[in-house]
């Protein structure tokens, strides 16, 4: 029960981070962003790529820290890739986004439907179809709860660490949103864009802030589902219902929504695996979908817009 | 002469194809360009139709269910009928949702069918799919080429009948009701309409055409699995929908033939470049080249080739 | 940061011939002008669809302009996007929806402050002192606000950024005959603050009551514009109102 509950909380990890750059492009530039989970998917795969080089280079640089299975290189790695996919976000926005800003969100999202599947056949070329994993140093759970309390709870210090982190990710998003200027520009451009403009504040600086902040975050989310399971093609895709699901159920436009969102999305596909199966896990961020879609369709802290 | 029987056994094959999609394309030209439903999930209908179908009308077999062997016909009715009730299921709860909700459930939809089609083994033949689906007028006419004419000349017939109705429902009272909801939504609900209940008959329709489309599929190649459906095959749909132009049914026709004719045109180039043992990486560029030629539509030429300006009346 | 130094001008907005329009080919403002002298009181009157909204907007830079110009304080700013304005000295208070609902008072000021690079203190202190009521129950989230307190707000937000004009669209619009009087009142203790003020109306008796001068706009071109007191009994508004042509040319006095 408890083990249910951690695993739920680790990969919810991944989807809450994926969730706010995603509710937070759904409320400032206003389309569902079918290519948002391709984000993922590349910020985890340009990690792999920076991390090979760094290992080339410098041999130390793969040598595990501590009790964890990646090194300074998997750090440096991850920081490249925060990079790139915050760019590469940029870019998709420069080059086909805005163009066709002007016709309305669903050709927006048509378009990134397109962008998506381009995007994850290029990783399909590139990368091949195999599986494939930062390290093969193999980590071993350590029992946290013994098995008398509720069944127990064994977790590995990957993981640990990946809670911690997407925590203080969280933390610093939420601080920065409400306390910066340009964060706080972001949330008053999701509320009321127009009166945002003539208050003073530059949408296009805005818009690029969102697809940046969208862009790190996926990357983030993209390691660490990469460090927690394994590199795919197709895992951008696979992420891309649980995420919905995940703004969904949080509101549009909350960043806590969306954490919240993607912590219970990521406990019902947890639950879901020793119910009926680890086959039907993705099953259930569609049941979370459709059952807050007939219960609360505005999501648990959805902003008003 | 073998060359030229060559040729008009691929091109037969070609158009069955194209024929298939146009009937899908049509289903979703209803769907978005007269009533501007997003259904990002087409995919899933169209495997709904197939499925059923297949699993009504083959044979029986130990290891799955269904296998009645009913009449092909029957079977194609039933494609049409499962996939409308999922239309309406599916309409029910996210129609009078914002425009995005309906394209995330209607992907979700897909990609939970998807997933069942894969797994659910005992029901669906899992990742092997469905084999042997009967071929319609088998029993008279073999299966060589005179029996791909013949399928053809059928799908190509009940193109023109898809169409014609279409046409004829589109100029109807029903759809001009459709078309005032599309333009000015609050001034048909005064005059009584209710929006919701003709957009559900919209959709539930589209989908049973997509679901036939599946159908029609199925029977002629004979075998289905999951791999057939993927969000590749909606974004298919949706190029052809774009290319030829939303809002008339023949833009839906003609961008069913002129993109299946450059996915085809693409597969075989890239097949001939890449070296053999990269064919499986060839298929993923082959994805790419379309995505891109996708963008490149929207953004130079929106109303496709001969699509008429499209006035939703957006409420998001 | 403030608006860039004015050239000695007593117009603090010219209108010349603007036209502007939110689709291309449906011109909405047809060729509009009128002038605002610095510290004047300016109210745009007309029917409805006459354009008045459209016109401030386009001034404000929320709708395309599409010929003509406008000059603010001999500064062109035809182009300006709307997000630059206010750093150019215009701050404009839409009709509708026109405070962040989820942000407090305070927020909502802060947050202005913030964008124009301000100091806080020194932006919020004397607007506080100008509206107490606001100062009061500054951290009440502004959804929670009466019509007339968000109007206030409203209005207080686009001071924070100390403009030199003030724009607002259509302000007593469905508040009560007191309220009305209340935000009148306030706009009076802007203008005498050294703001000079262009307001669209509705309300045309309340409007001429506190206007200097006032243009009427019908079909997207001005008609009249006069000194207020002449136009309080001129049957000419109230024929431009009802569609009437006058038999003179109603061109009013040039200031």
């Amino acid at each position: 029960m408890l083990q249910i509950l951690a695993d739920g909380l680790i990969i919810g990890s991944v989807i809450s981070l994926g969730a706010i750059g995603l509710s937070l492009t759904l409320s400032i530039v206003r389309f569902s962003n079918f290519s948002h989970g391709e984000l993922l998917g590349w910020g985890s795969y340009v990690a792999l790529s920076a991390l090979a080089v760094f290992t080339a280079t410098r041999e130390s640089l793969a040598a595990p820290l501590g009790p964890f299975s990646f090194g300074w290189g998997m750090l440096g790695a991850l920081v490249v890739s925060m990079g790139v996919t915050a760019l590469l976000a940029l870019a998709l926005d420069h080059v086909l986004f805005r163009r066709l800003r002007s016709q309305g969100s669903i050709t927006l999202v048509i378009a990134s439907f397109g962008a998506a599947l381009a995007m994850r056949n290029l990783l399909m070329y590139w990368y091949g179809g195999v599986p494939q994993y930062y390290t093969q140093n193999l980590q071993i759970s350590i029992p946290l709860i013994p098995r008398s309390i509720g069944g127990g709870l064994r977790i590995t210090a990957d993981q640990m660490l990946v809670l911690v982190l997407t925590l203080a990710t969280v933390t610093a998003l939420h601080l920065f949103l409400r306390h910066s200027t340009l964060g706080r520009s972001m949330r008053a451009t999701a509320i009321n864009p127009a009166l945002a403009r003539v208050t003073g504040i530059d949408p296009e600086r805005v818009l690029r802030a969102t697809w940046v902040i969208g862009g790190m975050l996926a990357a983030v989310a993209g390691v660490f589902a990469g460090i927690t399971v394994q590199l795919r093609p197709t895992m951008g895709v696979d992420l891309l219902l649980p995420l919905f699901a995940a703004v969904i159920l949080g509101g549009i436009g909350s960043v806590w929504g969306a954490v919240l969102g993607g912590f219970i999305v990521g406990l019902a596909e947890s639950a879901s695996v020793s119910i009926v199966g680890a086959e039907y896990r993705a099953a259930a961020a569609f049941v979370v979908l459709i059952l807050i879609l007939l219960v609360r369709p505005t999501g648990l802290f959805g902003e008003k817009h | 002469m073998p060359d030229l029987l060559g040729w008009l056994s691929y091109g037969s094959f070609f158009l069955v194809f194209a024929s298939a999609f146009a009937i899908i394309v049509l289903g979703l030209n209803l769907q978005w360009g007269f009533t501007g439903l997003f259904n990002v999930g087409v995919a899933g209908f169209v495997a709904l139709g197939a499925y059923t179908s297949a699993l009504l009308t083959t044979p029986e077999t130990p290891e799955r269910l269904g296998g009645l062997g009913w009449p092909v016909a029957l079977g194609w009715l039933a494609a049409m009928g499962v996939s409308g009730i999922a239309g309406l299921l599916v309409g029910a709860v996210a129609l009078r949702l914002r425009h995005d909700y309906l394209a995330i459930t209607t992907f979700g939809v897909a990609v939970t069918i998807q997933l069942v089609a894969n797994n659910a083994t005992a029901l669906t033949g899992g990742p092997f799919g469905v084999q042997f689906i009967p071929k319609p007028m088998q029993g008279w006419l073999g299966t060589g080429l005179p029996w791909t004419l013949a399928y053809l000349a059928l799908t190509l017939s009940l193109l023109g009948l898809v169409y014609l109705a279409l046409e004829q429902l589109v100029r109807s009272p029903w759809g001009r009701v459709l078309r005032a909801i599309r333009e000015d939504e609050s001034a048909a609900a005064s005059l009584g309409k209710r929006p919701f209940v003709f957009r559900l008959q919209s959709f539930v329709i589209g989908s049973m055409l997509m679901g036939l489309g599946g159908a029609v599929y199925a029977h002629f190649v004979g075998y289905i699995a999951p791999e057939d459906f993927l969000p590749i095959l909606t974004f298919q749909l949706w190029a052809m929908l774009i290319v030829g132009g939303s809002g008339n049914n023949r833009g839906a026709v003609i961008g069913a033939f002129v993109v299946w004719t450059f996915w085809a045109a693409a597969g075989s180039l890239l097949r001939g470049w890449v070296p053999q043992a990269e064919q499986a990486r060839a298929a993923a560029l082959q994805v790419v080249l379309i995505g891109v030629l996708i963008a490149l539509m929207l953004v130079l030429r929106p109303r496709g080739l001969i699509g008429e300006e499209v006035t939703v009346s957006r409420s998001d | 940061m403030t608006a860039p130094p004015a050239p000695d001008t007593p117009l603090a907005l010219q209108v010349d011939a603007l036209e502007a329009a939110y689709e291309p080919g449906l011109p909405i403002v047809r060729g509009a002008s009128l002038t605002v002298q610095r510290g004047e009181i300016v109210a745009i009157l007309g029917p409805n669809g006459a354009g008045k909204s459209t016109l401030v907007k386009a001034v404000a830079g929320l709708v395309p302009v599409t010929g003509g110009r406008s000059l603010l304080f001999g500064q062109d700013i035809t182009r300006v996007p709307a997000h630059r304005m206010v750093f150019q000295g215009l701050a404009f208070v839409p009709q509708t929806e026109n405070v962040f609902v989820n942000l407090s008072i305070a927020e909502n000021l802060e947050l202005a402050a913030a964008v124009v690079r301000a100091d806080r203190r020194e932006r919020l202190d004397p607007v506080y002192a100008m509206f107490p009521d606001l100062a009061r129950q500054r951290r009440l989230p502004a959804g929670q606000l009466s019509g007339g307190q968000r109007q206030m707000l409203a209005v207080a937000r686009a001071l924070i950024t100390r403009p030199r004009l003030l724009v607002l669209d259509e302000p007593s619009a469905g508040l009560s005959p007191k309220l009305v009087g209340l935000v009148f009142d306030k706009l009076r203790e802007v203008r005498d603050s050294g703001v000079t003020v262009l307001l669209v109306e509705q309300n045309v008796k309340a409007a001429l009551a506190l206007a200097d001068k006032a243009a009427v706009l019908v079909e997207g071109r001005e008609r009249l514009f006069a000194p207020a007191a002449e136009l309080l009994d001129d049957e000419r508004v109230a024929a431009l109102y009802l569609g009437r042509h006058t038999g003179r040319q109603a061109q009013g006095v040039q200031p």
